[in-house]
């Protein structure tokens, strides 16, 4: 008689699509085939992650169609199943599933497009954080503030992209009746993804701006934030760039970034 | 003495009515949320922060997997637990099933074999949940599509000895009983006999839906329709031997407009308020 760890373990391997003959052992047919009963609950499986997906990514079905991405969906659910029953919280690795997808292929831009969506996920259910007064790196030493480190709100993704994916999302929105064109080759984006009171923004940064806010967020210190900004732009000030940066109420601790495994709040293309 | 239903009666929150429900202030005695829904920050938690201060809650989790071989998912239940200090709900309740193998979620409330080792299982993770919670935990019966090859303990005869070994009280499910009692040819009421009255602490209302699998009717519990008339009267017999209880109309798929749950609910309550009735003159005849 199997265990109960046995048949969850083959009721998971059937639900997930993988081989059902284990698991249909186990299941009385009542009248039907076993593996009919087991297909009522992998039905449920599949189109309910699939439907959570598609909230969380609906340009990226917008721009493949729900029929490509029901079968994208399926199969990124087999190799990838959600870890845990938070259903917003899945979905981290489909931009990456999607960019090693061979029949995307013909859409360069779709990853990136997905990890904007993502990055607006992530950004909609991040905890709440009050922000730092400016004053706060007032006080600090001039000889200390170099090593100095910041931690950013936690709804913040900096994302770039060598295409312009800000304006691929916006040209598909539902309440866009007809897409505008978006030229590929106009060139890529920097943007800064957040929350903002109840709503998800996002806008396009300057490169070297883009470039210290990513070094912070990163966990790099003021120093080697400033060097890598001014690597992007001699022209680029670190006194504004500071004062912009708690306007915009994105520092909320002096101190290193907590880093949360597999949830990389710096995006950017591989 | 309760005279009557209204204030026993809640809806589930979902989120196209959260807007509506905190702007009109409709008259249903509580709500009930998904607890994984407001694990993360942000406006929903906010949003729930506001609801309670005007409805009593409900938290019904769907995630726990409290028929987990491989153990409780300690994160998650700490999760759980911080959201039930902040929120004070009046109720706490999830599943008899399992949805984690091998550190996947598989999204469904799965069913159990009905053995002394998921017994023994069930038993202690409900114990640790209820430990880490520091109040009793309502579960709930599933709507079943399959049995196993050797489950011989029946279905009510499994939660009421999960409420003698741990304490916890039931929620009962009236269409949830209802379908999978046509699913396998058994009798509701009988099973409604077999459950402990005295555990039972909530009652579920919800529609189902008719599909067909090879020539077999298979009725599924999708939430997505009004409660049918069969259920309704299965709810009537649960009032009698049950007593009035806490109810809640569910609605998952399909949500209709917020008008629909309450009619839902005003129905409900009528219910309660007859068989309240009902138990007096019985009382009074005998």
């Amino acid at each position: 008689m199997p265990s109960l760890r046995e048949i969850e373990s083959e009721m998971r391997l059937a639900l997930l699509g993988g081989d059902d003959g284990p698991a249909r052992t186990m299941v009385r047919g009542d009248g039907l085939e076993p593996a009919a009963r087991l297909a009522i609950y992998r039905h449920h499986v599949v189109t309910t992650l699939t439907a959570a997906l598609q909230a969380t990514f609906p340009v990226v079905c917008r721009l493949v169609d729900e029929r490509f991405f029901a079968y994208a969906a399926d199969r990124y659910i087999q190799v990838e199943p959600p870890s845990g029953p938070c259903l917003f919280e899945y979905g981290a690795g489909f931009a990456n599933f999607l960019a090693g997808f061979p029949p995307c292929r013909s859409l360069p831009y779709l990853a990136d497009v997905a990890r904007l969506e993502w990055a607006m996920q992530r950004a909609l259910h991040a905890p709440d954080a009050i922000p730092l007064p400016i004053r706060a790196i007032q006080g600090v030493a001039p000889d200390l503030a170099g090593s100095l480190t910041l931690t950013l709100d936690p709804s913040v993704t900096l994302l770039s992209s060598r295409y312009p994916v800000d304006r691929i999302w916006r040209a598909n929105q539902v309440d866009e009746p007809e897409p505008a064109v978006v030229n590929l080759a106009d060139g890529g984006a920097r943007l800064e993804i957040r929350r903002s009171g109840d709503d998800v923004v996002f806008r396009a940064l300057d490169p070297a701006v883009f470039v210290f806010r990513h070094a912070l967020a990163r966990g790099g210190d003021l120093a080697a934030a400033t060097a890598e900004a001014l690597a992007a732009d001699p022209a680029f000030d670190l006194g504004s760039a500071l004062t912009a940066l708690f306007a915009d109420g994105l520092p909320i601790a002096l101190g290193p970034t907590p880093s949360t495994p597999g949830d990389d709040p710096c995006q950017r293309e591989p | 003495m309760i005279s009557g239903g209204a204030g026993l009666v809640g809806i589930g929150l979902r989120a196209p009515h959260v807007a509506e429900i905190l702007a009109a202030r409709p008259p249903v005695g509580w709500l009930e949320v998904h607890t994984e829904n407001y694990l993360g920050g942000g406006p929903a938690l906010r949003a729930l922060d506001r609801i309670r201060r005007e409805h009593p809650i409900s938290l019904h989790g769907v995630g726990l997997s409290l028929g987990s071989a491989e153990g409780l998912d300690r994160g998650h239940l700490a999760r759980v637990v911080a959201l039930t200090r902040r929120i004070e709900p009046a109720l706490v309740s999830e599943h008899l099933s399992w949805s984690i193998a091998g550190g996947a979620y598989l999204n469904h409330l799965l069913p159990l074999p009905y053995t002394e080792e998921s017994l023994a299982v069930v038993a202690a993770h409900v114990a640790e949940a209820q430990e880490a919670l520091g109040r009793p935990l309502l579960v709930e019966n599933p709507s079943s599509y399959l049995r196993f090859q050797h489950s011989p303990i029946p279905e009510p005869e499994f939660l009421a000895e999960l409420a003698r070994r741990t304490g916890c009280s039931l929620l009962c499910d009236v269409n949830n009983v209802f379908v999978s009692c046509r699913n396998f040819d058994h009798d509701p009421v009988a099973y409604l006999d077999a459950l402990p009255a005295s555990s039972i602490g909530e009652i579920h209302l919800a529609g189902h839906a008719e599909n067909e699998a090879d020539g077999r009717v298979i009725l599924i519990d999708d939430h997505g329709s009004r409660v049918s008339d069969e259920v309704w009267a299965l709810y009537a017999r649960a009032l009698e031997r049950f007593g009035p209880r806490p109810t809640l109309i569910e609605w998952d798929t399909d949500i209709p407009a917020l008008p629909v749950l309450l009619d839902e609910a005003g129905r409900a309550e009528v219910a309660i308020t007859r068989s309240v009735a009902e138990g007096g003159s019985r009382a009074l005849a005998a």
